[in-house]
C-alpha cells in the first residue's frame, strides 16, 4: 500500500507561481490529474517524482519524503512526458538497463515480465528508434514498471497511441490499480480519463480545483441546474407537466426533444417517472446532458 | 438610405479567381528570398549584418572612386575589388545561406511548402537564384559606384564612358562568377542543417580549410602541383579563372597553361554543389 | 460525389516495411475519419494523396485525378495540416499565411485578402500581427488550419488537428472543423487516435490497421441502436434489478447501469413504471448505440 500526499504545497519560479497551495491524497488505484495547460499538472508530477522539491509544504510517500530521498525510487516509477530514449537501443536493452539501474537481483527476467506486461514481447529486439510513438510510449512504460513500483506516476501517456494500444494500455493500468497500486496519470483527452478512471484531481492556474470522483463532483455543483435531454412520445404535453413541477427551473422545446433544467437533481430525477406515467406519456430518452467529465471541467473552469 | 437593416454575408467565400503557374510561385519564392537575405520585412536585428557588410564594401568602393576622381588612378580594379572583398563576401554568405535554407529546415516549414505546386527544383532555384542576386549586388553596385566615377571623370567624354563601360561589364561578370561559386557551396553546406550556427561555422570552415592547402601546394616542388594549387580554394579557383580568360599574371597565382582546368572545376564545382542540394532536396520534399 | 478512390493501394518501404496494403476504398464528400495505427499507415496514405511519394502497385485518384501524374492539379485543390511543429517563431501569423498563400499560386493581392479571411474564418484577430513564436498552441493549430485554407482548397487533410490542446481548446477545434465540413462546403479527412472526437464530427470513418483496411463505413451505420436498453438509477440499482427480473426482463448489469433487452416498445413503460414504483431517482434511460471503439477491441462484442 502506498499512499502519496502532498499537504499544502506550493511551487514557484521568482514571480510565478505554478502550484498555489494544493492538498491531496492519493490512494491506491487509478486517479487522472486533469487541468488546462499551464495549470501545474508537470509540476506536481515532477514534485512527488523527487525531481522538484516545494517550495512550501511537503510531498510524502508513506510519509517519506520525495526530494532528496533516492531509496523512493525503489517504489517509484515515472513516465514523463518529453523523454529521450537512445534510438539505438532495442526495447529489451532499455528495459534491462532500466532493471539494472534500479539494481535489481535478476534483471533480464524483470525485463521480460515488465516488456510481458505491456505486451511488446514480439517487438522488444527491435531498435527504439524503428518505433513508433505508441510503441515507444510502452518501451517506456515498461522502463517505468520493470521493478514493480507501488507507485506510478504517468505524463500523457496515451499520446501518439492508437486505439488499440491505448485499450491496452488502460486494461494494464486498471489491473495494477486493482491490485493496489497508486496510479496517477495526467491527460487532456478527458474521453481516456472517464473510461479510465472516475476519481480526478483537478488543478486550475495552480490551485486544486476539486478532487474524488467526478460524477459526485457534479452533484456538488448545486448552483449549477443539471441538463437533461428528453425524448418522449409527447414531448410538448410532457413539457408543459414539467415546467409546473418545482424542481424543474428550465424547458426547452427543439425538433429532438425537449432540454430541460433541473435546479434539484435528487427531487426532479423521482418526479419524472410519475410524471410521465400520470400524463400517459411513454419515456423513450433521458441523458444527462451535462454529468460527463468534459462538462464538470469546464464548469470547474468557469467557477 | 433605406431604414431596413441588412446582416451582410461574411462567410466563407470560395475562391473563383486566377491561380498562377509554377512560374509565379518560383518567383515569389524567390522575392521571399531575396528579401530574407537583407532582412527586409523581419526585424531590425536581421537588417545589421547584411547591410552592414554591404554599406562597408560600398564605403571601400566609394574610397576607391575617390582616390580615382583625385588621382585618375583606381586603388584597385573592378576585379580587386572583389578579390580584396573575399573575407566580408564569405561572412556575408555564411550567414545569409543559414537564412535562406536551415530557418527552413529548423522550422519544419518544408511540408507546407512542398504540399503545395511547388517541387523541389522550383525550390532549389528559387533560394539559388535570390542568394546569386544578393551577392551579386553586394559586389555589383558598389562596381557600378566605382564605374560613375570613372565615368563621370573620364576626359574623353562619350568614348571613356565606354570604354569604362567595357570594363564594368566584365568586372560584373566576374561577380556574378563569384556569385555563383560562393552559393553554391554556401547553400549546400547549409542545408545540411537546421542550426544556423553550425551552417555558418561550417561555410566558414570550408573556405578557411581550403586557403593553407593552396599555399601547401604552391611551394612543393613540382611545376603541375604549382600550376594546380589553386584549385584546392575557391577563392583561389575564381582567381584561377580570372587569369586564365584574362591572361593576368598580377594576381600572386601561377597556372602556367592549365587555365582551362580552371574554367572546367569552376563549371563542375557549381554544377556538382546545385545537384547535390537538388537531391537532397528532392529526398526532403517527400517528406 | 466520391473525392478520393483507392484501388489495391500497396506501398512498401525498402528494407520491406509494409505501409499499406492491398488498400481499397471510396471516399465521399463530408468529413471523414482516418483512424488507425500511428506512423505508416495514415501518414503514407497522406503523402500519396498528396503526390509526394508514388504507391508501389494499385492506384489512387483525389477529384478522379491521379496525384502522381497531376500532381500539381490535386495540390491546388488540396490544403494539408500537418501534425508537426511547422511554422516559423519570427513572422507574424498574418504574413506568413499571405506568403504560403502566394506558394499556392494566388495573386499577390488576392494572397493577402484571402489569408486575412482565412485568419478570421479560424479565429485569430489581432494576435495575427503578432511574431507565431509567441503563439499558444491553440493559436498554432488555427495557423495551420489557416494556412491549408488560404488556396481555397475542396478538401482539407488534418492530421490530428486536436493534438496537444488542452479541452476548451479541442472543442473550438472540433467545432471548427465541423463548421468548415458543413457549412463552407469543403470535404475533410480528419486523421484522429481519439474515436470520440471521431463520432462527434464525422460523417464517415476509414479504420486502417497494419496497413489493411479494417473498416469503412458511414459513422451512422457504426453507431448503430442496438436492441439494448440502458437504464441507470442513482440509487436503489439491485432493487430495480431483482424487481425487472421479477417482471420477466434477463437484466444485465454493466457498472452502474442495467441493460435490459428492448423486445417491444412496451418495455419502456414497464421500467418506468418499476422505478416509479420504488420512488428510485432516474438518472438514464437510453437505447445503447454501438460505439466506434468496437471496431477495435479483440473479440466481437455482440448486441452492446
Amino acid at each position: 500500500m502506498s499512499v502519496v500526499e502532498l499537504q499544502n504545497v506550493s511551487r514557484w519560479y521568482g514571480n510565478v507561481v505554478a502550484v498555489n497551495d494544493i492538498s491531496m491524497t492519493l490512494q491506491p488505484g487509478v486517479t487522472g490529474l486533469l487541468g488546462p495547460n499551464g495549470a501545474g499538472k508537470t509540476t506536481v508530477l515532477h514534485m512527488m517524482a523527487g525531481f522538484l522539491s516545494p517550495s512550501r509544504g511537503t510531498v510524502t510517500i508513506d510519509g517519506k519524503p520525495t526530494w532528496r530521498n533516492p531509496s523512493i525510487y525503489r517504489s517509484l516509477g515515472l513516465v514523463a512526458e518529453r523523454e529521450a530514449v537512445h534510438g539505438f537501443l532495442t526495447a529489451r536493452e532499455f528495459v534491462t538497463a532500466c532493471a539494472k539501474m534500479q539494481k535489481l537481483p535478476d534483471p533480464t527476467a524483470a525485463a521480460t515480465r515488465a516488456l510481458e506486461m505491456v505486451e511488446m514481447t514480439d517487438a522488444q529486439d527491435r531498435r527504439i528508434e524503428t518505433f513508433s510513438k505508441g510503441m515507444r510510449q510502452r518501451a517506456r512504460v515498461a522502463g517505468a514498471l520493470v521493478h514493480e513500483p507501488q507507485v506510478l506516476l504517468l505524463d500523457e501517456p496515451f499520446n501518439g497511441m492508437d486505439p488499440r494500444q491505448r485499450m491496452h494500455m488502460m486494461d494494464l493500468l486498471h489491473a495494477l490499480g486493482d491490485q493496489g497500486h497508486t496510479i496517477l496519470f495526467s491527460s487532456h483527452i478527458l474521453e481516456e480519463v472517464e473510461q479510465l478512471s472516475g476519481l480526478v484531481q483537478v488543478i486550475v492556474a495552480g490551485r486544486l480545483a476539486a478532487s474524488g470522483d467526478y460524477r459526485r463532483i457534479r452533484r456538488l455543483m448545486t448552483n449549477r441546474p443539471h441538463v437533461f435531454a428528453l425524448q418522449s412520445s409527447d414531448d410538448r404535453r410532457l413539457a408543459v407537466a414539467l415546467i409546473g413541477e418545482k424542481s424543474v427551473s428550465g424547458v426547452e422545446i427543439e425538433p429532438g426533444g425537449l432540454t430541460v433544467r433541473a435546479s434539484d437533481y435528487g427531487s426532479f430525477t423521482r418526479a419524472l417517472p410519475r410524471i410521465a406515467l400520470g400524463e400517459g406519456i411513454r419515456l423513450r430518452r433521458l441523458l444527462p446532458s451535462d454529468e460527463s467529465l468534459e462538462s464538470v471541467f469546464s464548469y470547474l473552469l468557469e467557477a | 438610405m433605406s431604414e431596413a437593416g441588412v446582416i451582410h454575408d461574411i462567410g466563407y467565400q470560395r475562391y473563383q479567381g486566377p491561380r498562377l503557374g509554377r512560374g509565379a510561385v518560383l518567383g515569389a519564392l524567390y522575392t521571399h528570398g531575396l528579401r530574407a537575405a537583407f532582412g527586409l520585412g523581419r526585424s531590425a536585428k536581421s537588417k545589421i549584418f547584411p547591410w552592414g557588410v554591404a554599406g562597408i564594401v560600398l564605403l571601400i568602393a566609394v574610397i576607391n572612386a575617390g582616390v580615382r576622381s583625385q588621382t585618375g588612378t583606381w586603388l584597385f580594379d573592378y576585379y580587386q575589388l572583389d578579390n580584396t572583398m573575399s573575407w566580408l563576401v564569405i561572412f556575408f554568405v555564411a550567414i545569409v545561406a543559414p537564412e535562406l535554407v536551415s530557418r527552413d529546415i529548423r522550422s519544419g516549414v518544408l511540408p507546407l511548402y512542398f504540399s503545395r505546386p511547388l517541387r523541389a527544383a522550383d525550390y532549389v532555384i528559387a533560394k539559388v537564384a535570390a542568394l546569386v542576386t544578393a551577392v551579386w549586388l553586394l559586389l555589383g553596385v558598389p562596381q557600378f559606384v566605382m564605374f560613375l566615377t570613372g565615368a563621370f571623370t573620364t576626359k574623353t567624354g562619350m568614348k571613356g564612358v565606354w570604354h569604362e563601360l567595357g570594363l564594368l561589364i566584365p568586372g560584373w561578370g566576374y561577380s556574378l562568377l563569384w556569385a555563383l561559386i560562393f552559393t553554391s557551396i554556401s547553400l549546400l553546406i547549409a542545408s545540411l542543417t537546421g542550426k544556423r550556427a553550425f551552417a555558418a561555422g561550417g561555410i566558414v570552415a570550408v573556405f578557411l580549410m581550403t586557403a593553407p592547402v593552396v599555399g601547401v601546394l604552391s611551394v612543393l616542388p613540382s611545376d603541375t602541383a604549382h600550376h594546380l594549387a589553386g584549385l584546392a580554394s575557391p577563392i583561389a579557383l575564381i582567381n584561377g579563372v580570372e587569369i586564365w580568360l584574362r591572361n593576368r599574371t598580377d594576381l600572386g597565382l601561377d597556372i602556367g597553361d592549365l587555365g582551362p582546368i580552371y574554367g572546367i572545376e569552376a563549371f563542375c564545382l557549381i554544377a556538382a554543389c546545385l545537384l547535390l542540394l537538388l537531391a537532397r532536396y528532392r529526398k526532403v520534399a517527400s517528406l | 460525389m466520391t473525392i478520393i478512390a483507392t484501388q489495391a493501394l500497396t506501398k512498401t518501404y525498402g528494407g520491406g516495411v509494409t505501409a499499406l496494403s492491398d488498400l481499397t476504398v471510396e471516399v465521399d464528400a463530408g468529413v471523414i475519419g482516418l483512424v488507425g495505427a500511428n506512423g505508416a499507415g495514415k501518414s503514407t496514405f497522406i503523402k500519396i494523396m498528396l503526390g509526394l511519394i508514388a504507391p508501389s502497385s494499385g492506384g489512387v485518384r483525389v477529384f478522379d485525378t491521379d496525384p502522381v501524374t497531376e500532381t500539381d492539379k490535386v495540390r491546388a485543390r488540396v490544403g494539408y495540416m500537418p501534425e508537426n511543429d511547422c511554422l516559423p517563431p519570427d513572422v507574424s501569423a498574418s504574413e506568413f499565411v499571405t506568403h504560403v498563400g502566394r506558394l499556392s499560386g494566388l495573386p499577390k493581392t488576392a494572397a493577402r485578402e484571402r489569408a486575412s479571411e482565412a485568419l478570421r474564418h479560424v479565429g485569430l484577430y489581432e494576435e495575427r500581427y503578432r511574431q507565431i513564436g509567441g503563439y499558444s498552441t491553440g493559436m498554432k493549430q488555427r495557423v495551420k488550419l489557416a494556412q491549408a485554407l488560404v488556396h481555397d482548397p475542396d478538401l482539407l487533410l488534418l492530421d490530428e488537428p486536436t493534438n496537444g490542446l488542452d479541452p476548451a481548446g479541442r472543442d473550438a477545434m472540433l467545432t471548427l472543423v465541423h463548421r468548415i465540413g458543413t457549412e463552407f462546403g469543403i470535404s475533410v479527412v480528419v486523421c484522429s487516435h481519439l474515436l470520440g472526437e471521431v463520432e462527434r464530427i464525422c460523417d464517415s470513418l476509414i479504420a486502417i490497421e497494419g496497413g489493411r483496411l479494417l473498416r469503412a463505413d458511414r459513422i451512422s451505420s457504426m453507431t448503430a441502436a442496438s436492441d439494448v436498453l440502458a437504464v441507470e438509477v442513482s440509487e436503489g440499482t439491485d432493487e430495480l434489478a431483482e424487481v425487472l427480473r421479477g417482471l420477466g426482463f434477463a437484466v444485465t448489469p454493466e457498472g452502474r447501469l442495467l441493460l435490459v433487452p428492448l423486445e417491444s416498445d412496451a418495455a419502456y413503460d414497464r421500467i418506468l413504471q418499476a422505478v416509479a414504483e420504488l420512488d428510485l431517482p432516474l438518472h438514464r434511460l437510453d437505447q445503447r448505440r454501438h460505439r466506434v471503439a468496437e471496431l477495435f477491441t479483440t473479440k466481437e462484442t455482440a448486441d452492446v
